[in-house]
């Protein structure tokens, strides 16, 4: 059997995406940290999931929460592919990328992250009660790291620059050794 | 909440995408399939959010690329003068064997039919003067054999 060609399946997700018929749009991506798996809304990116991750499962949760029109383009994603290599590699340290936070439910969780998201740059790190306390609530560490342990937007959400305030590196959804990359990358630790 | 969990469209395309362009190349022939099926993916998209359920996907999908297939048929422009075609129509593109696999399942009379419309391109008062019968009995006959070929597809 002939496999669907690619010019195919890349006209049906640009028309859908014309015609307004899409409610999300993902891409796959190869980079120094693993391939990725960028799905975008319309208000921007609401999931990044790194390749340990069950596709369809991410898949089904946008879905489940954006509607059930998921549809692949690379091409329809352009920017955001250009944008996100370019940092992994980096030839560019902006990272300017619309998030939607809408995979997160738990309102505090909520703003724990579009904290994150907005005051901690790169080249900063953070600890947990920090962010705790910037986000509003200073003795609810605990919940902070919950937050970034489920952050369904990892790298652009920058929760690799939360720190325990014990020392160390400290989990990583993406795993320890991602984390420690990313931030040698942004130059916010010394090797 | 009330409405099914229907997975990711795109799940479904590269489940059953190659299947589904090998049936749009039976149906439609090797030079619409693509088409064809580009057509019946944007139909099914505008459709999924209101499926009442999430079973069966997979024949729902077949059904799609068969109507559109069908209506590519119906669609498609028959340049050559009526009057220069020989009895039996043959066009430089006409995909006989797809056509014909297409209208098998139908009796006879409703294949010739289906052959002065589609293949020939008659319009109804010739179509009538060939079968023996009124307009508009040509245009009920053609209309029934496409309707019967549709539901016969979809089973």
């Amino acid at each position: 059997m002939t496999p669907l060609p690619d010019t195919l399946l890349e006209a049906v997700a640009s028309a859908a995406v014309r015609e307004g018929l899409a409610d999300a749009v993902f891409t796959r991506l190869r980079t120094p940290i693993g391939r990725l798996l960028v799905v975008q809304g319309p208000r921007g990116i609401v999931r990044v999931g790194f390749e340990e991750e069950p596709e369809d499962a991410v898949l089904a949760e946008v879905a489940g929460r954006l509607g059930p029109r998921v549809v692949a383009s690379d091409r329809e994603l352009a920017f955001t592919r250009d944008t996100l290599s370019a940092y992994l590699e980096g030839d560019d340290d902006r990272l300017e990328l619309p998030v939607d936070l809408g995979l997160v439910h738990a309102p505090f969780r909520r703003e724990v992250l579009e904290t994150l998201h907005r005051e901690v740059g790169r080249g900063e790190v953070v600890t947990y009660g920090a962010l705790a306390e910037r986000s509003g609530r200073p003795r609810a560490f605990r919940a902070a790291a919950t937050a970034c342990a489920r952050n369904p937007v990892p790298i652009v959400v920058p929760c690799h620059r939360v720190l325990p305030g014990s020392g160390g590196i400290g989990n990583y959804g993406g795993g320890a050794a991602r984390k420690r990359v990313l931030l040698e990358l942004e130059g916010a630790l010394r090797g | 909440m009330t409405a099914p969990a229907l997975p990711p469209f795109w799940s479904l395309v590269e489940a059953h995408g190659d299947e589904l362009l090998a049936h749009a190349r039976r149906m439609a022939g090797p030079e619409q399939a693509e088409d064809v099926l580009q057509d019946a993916f944007l139909r099914a998209l505008r459709a999924y959010p209101r499926l009442r359920h999430a079973e069966h996907l997979r024949a729902w999908l077949y059904r799609v690329t068969t109507t559109a297939a069908i209506d590519a048929h119906r669609a498609r422009p028959r340049e050559l003068p009526v009057a220069e075609l020989p009895v039996v129509g043959v066009e430089d593109d006409y995909d006989s064997g797809a056509f014909e696999a297409l209208i098998a399942p139908l009796p006879a009379r409703a294949r010739d039919t289906l052959r002065l419309r589609f293949v020939e391109d008659l319009d109804y008062d010739r179509i009538a003067g060939r079968l023996g019968c009124s307009p508009q009995a040509a245009r009920q006959r053609v209309s029934t054999a496409v309707r019967t070929l549709r539901e016969r597809h979809a089973a």
